[in-house]
């Protein structure tokens, strides 16, 4: 797992994350970035991930499954699972998975989350690896890979780790182009 | 820095060149030279015309010298590598090829093209052996799960350029399981 | 003349030791000294493979070294010797070369020697300096960790502790100092999921482990897998680790 210095997993928990109070508790409604002074039993307050850990066990609120995770989405990504824009739920850069790993620690019913994000993640990865394989071969003025459109609008949709993924396949594959096409000269 | 940023999750094609070209080789030489003792053993003696198994770095300085002929190993053919790529297009699994054949190909088409027979077709046998296993390689990441993959008969070079991704990608699908 | 001196006490010690005579830089009665050295079966005893020359070994613990999460045991007696063995070599190259009656056919043994030496010496370098990299990652965890501490020279324990404590030292000056003194621990214990604040090797990371000999490697959540002579197989380095410090199994 990430170490305790990485910059990666300190972001990653500042998503937001919607909450329904079953207490009140004074004076501390700047938790949620609004204008209200105190949480309220039943109000819903968008507090970022770090934070629902500790309310959620300690049984104060209730977790709010959020939209990148709800039906529409899980939906979406059994029918065709490269066809959903990850970035497009957690934001630009965002970390679909890093995200979701976080929901299902705190989730009670942990296995159905896992299988939806291993899913998701292994159909996907296939075309990941396989477009930066082949977007590394067009060099780098080949805006539009194999695929025209779809592909690029794939690529577009990669949420963070793929992203990392494609880049580190990338990295790879000109690597080995450098390699393969250095001449003999300066070998000794 | 102790250790460069590019060389910490994985390792360079000129590290695994340095590798292979420790490997020995068959050639003809033209000066001689007594049995010698180096760090990594003894070779010799060299006794133009006869043949001597030496090793790659030495069989490539020498070249590049003019004083020996590096002789085709046995897989470096056009008939071998044809039947290779066949069983490559036809088959599941990866056919075996001598595990550093990537490295020792590209360094002997490199400077001992001139020994070779039909160096050109070599090559383009070569690059299509590599896509159709690059290919394969690829579909792998299909079965790929937390724990195991078999990947028997994928040559060092092969392992270097998927190993960044394929390594990560195990550790992600790691911590997708619940409780990890 | 001081290297002639130590290389001529070397060469009787070696005489007494090994009586057995293999070819060698013959050139001029300079030809003893390098020829023990092929000689030398076992220099970490029960460790080396059949047939494994002290280069093959450094090659195969250097790639382990790069590959494996976490530090493996130093092999400094089998460095030592390859170090040994480079000056030696290196010195006889300085005698010869010096030498204005050398032949055009030594000159060419001459180059491929000193090739040879600059390869090895990369080998080498590479191998010190990966430990050192992961040694500076590690520090703390190494300085609190005597499992660790049985894996590494005295030289790479000190270092270790030295870069704990210049780390420590700006991380108390630049930040922790100023912050409550609850606050300023390096080694707090984690609560839920946070990471650990020591960084630890990340044991459970992949590798592809190529089996020597058949073995079984097991994983941490207790599963076997068999691994065939020549298999290739990519999984978690916890289930090979003890196969790997064995030799049964290399990392590639």
């Amino acid at each position: 797992m990430d170490d305790y210095f990485s910059i990666d997993a300190i972001l990653a928990e500042n998503q937001r994350v919607g909450c329904r109070f079953k207490i009140d508790i004074a004076d501390m409604g700047h938790l949620g970035g609004g204008g209200e002074r105190d949480i309220t039993r039943s109000n819903t307050l968008q507090l970022p991930i770090w934070l629902v850990y500790t309310v959620v066990l300690s049984d104060w609120a209730d977790m709010i499954m959020p939209p990148a995770f709800g039906s529409k989405v899980r939906n979406a990504l059994k029918a065709d699972p490269c066809s959903v824009r990850l970035s497009g739920l957690v934001g630009a850069g965002g970390l679909w998975y890093v995200f979701g790993k976080t929901i299902m620690e705190i989730l009670d019913k942990k296995q159905e989350m896992s299988d939806l994000l291993t899913n998701t993640f292994r159909k996907r990865l296939v075309q990941v690896i396989d477009q930066a394989q082949h977007f590394n071969a067009l060099g780098p003025a080949g805006g539009v890979g194999p695929g025209g459109d779809s592909a690029q609008s794939f690529r577009e949709g990669l949420d963070g780790t793929e992203r990392e993924l494609f880049a580190l396949a990338q990295e790879g594959a000109k690597r080995m182009k450098r390699w393969y096409e250095e001449s003999d000269r300066g070998r000794r | 820095m102790s250790l460069p940023h590019t060389l910490r999750a994985s390792v360079t094609p000129p590290e695994l060149e340095l590798i292979a070209c420790q490997q020995l080789v068959d050639i003809v030489p033209l000066i001689a030279m007594e049995k010698t003792a180096f760090i990594s053993g003894a070779y010799g003696p060299l006794r133009p015309p006869h043949k001597a198994r030496i090793p790659l770095w030495m069989a490539v300085t020498l070249k590049q010298k003019k004083k020996c002929h590096i002789l085709a190993p046995e897989w470096l053919t056009v008939e071998y590598l044809q039947l290779k790529l066949t069983q490559e297009t036809t088959q599941a699994e990866f056919t075996k090829l001598p595990f550093r054949f990537a490295e020792l190909s590209r360094v002997m088409l490199d400077v001992a093209s001139d020994d070779l027979q039909n160096p050109d077709k070599l090559r383009s046998l070569l690059q299509d052996l590599r896509e159709a296993r690059q290919a394969k390689a690829r579909a792998g990441l299909e079965n790929l799960e937390h724990s195991a993959l078999g990947l028997s008969n994928l040559s060092a070079m092969e392992i270097n350029e998927i190993r960044p991704f394929f390594i990560e990608a195990m550790a992600i699908l790691g911590r997708l399981q619940p409780g990890a | 003349m001081s290297s002639v001196a130590s290389w001529e006490a070397e060469y009787l010690r070696s005489k007494e030791s090994n009586a057995t005579s293999a070819p060698s830089f013959s050139h001029r009665g300079l030809s003893a000294p390098l020829e023990d050295d092929l000689l030398i079966p076992d220099v970490q005893l029960g460790e080396p493979l059949p047939e494994e020359t002290p280069l093959e070994q450094l090659t195969r613990h250097w790639m382990n070294e790069r590959h494996a999460p976490d530090i493996l045991p130093a092999q400094d007696v089998l460095l030592g010797s390859i170090l040994d063995h480079i000056r030696r070599q290196s010195d006889t190259i300085q005698l010869l070369r010096g030498d204005p009656s050398t032949s055009e056919e030594e000159h060419i043994r001459i180059m491929l020697a000193q090739t040879e030496v600059e390869r090895v010496q990369f080998v080498v370098r590479s191998y010190v300096r990966t430990r050192l990299y992961k040694i500076e990652k590690y520090a703390r965890y190494i300085i609190a960790n005597e499992d660790v501490q049985t894996r590494i020279t005295t030289a790479e324990r000190d270092f270790a502790s030295r870069h704990a404590n210049i780390m420590d030292r700006h991380f108390y000056s630049s930040v922790l100092q100023s912050l409550p003194e609850s606050q300023a621990g390096l080694d707090d214990t984690p609560h839920f999921i946070m990471p650990p604040m020591v960084t630890e090797p990340e044991t459970t990371r992949a590798v592809f482990a190529h089996a020597l000999k058949r073995t079984i490697a097991r994983t941490p959540e207790g599963k076997t897998i068999d691994l065939p002579k020549g298999s290739l197989t990519l999984l978690s380095y916890a289930a090979v680790a003890d196969l790997v410090a064995a030799g049964e199994v290399e990392l590639v």
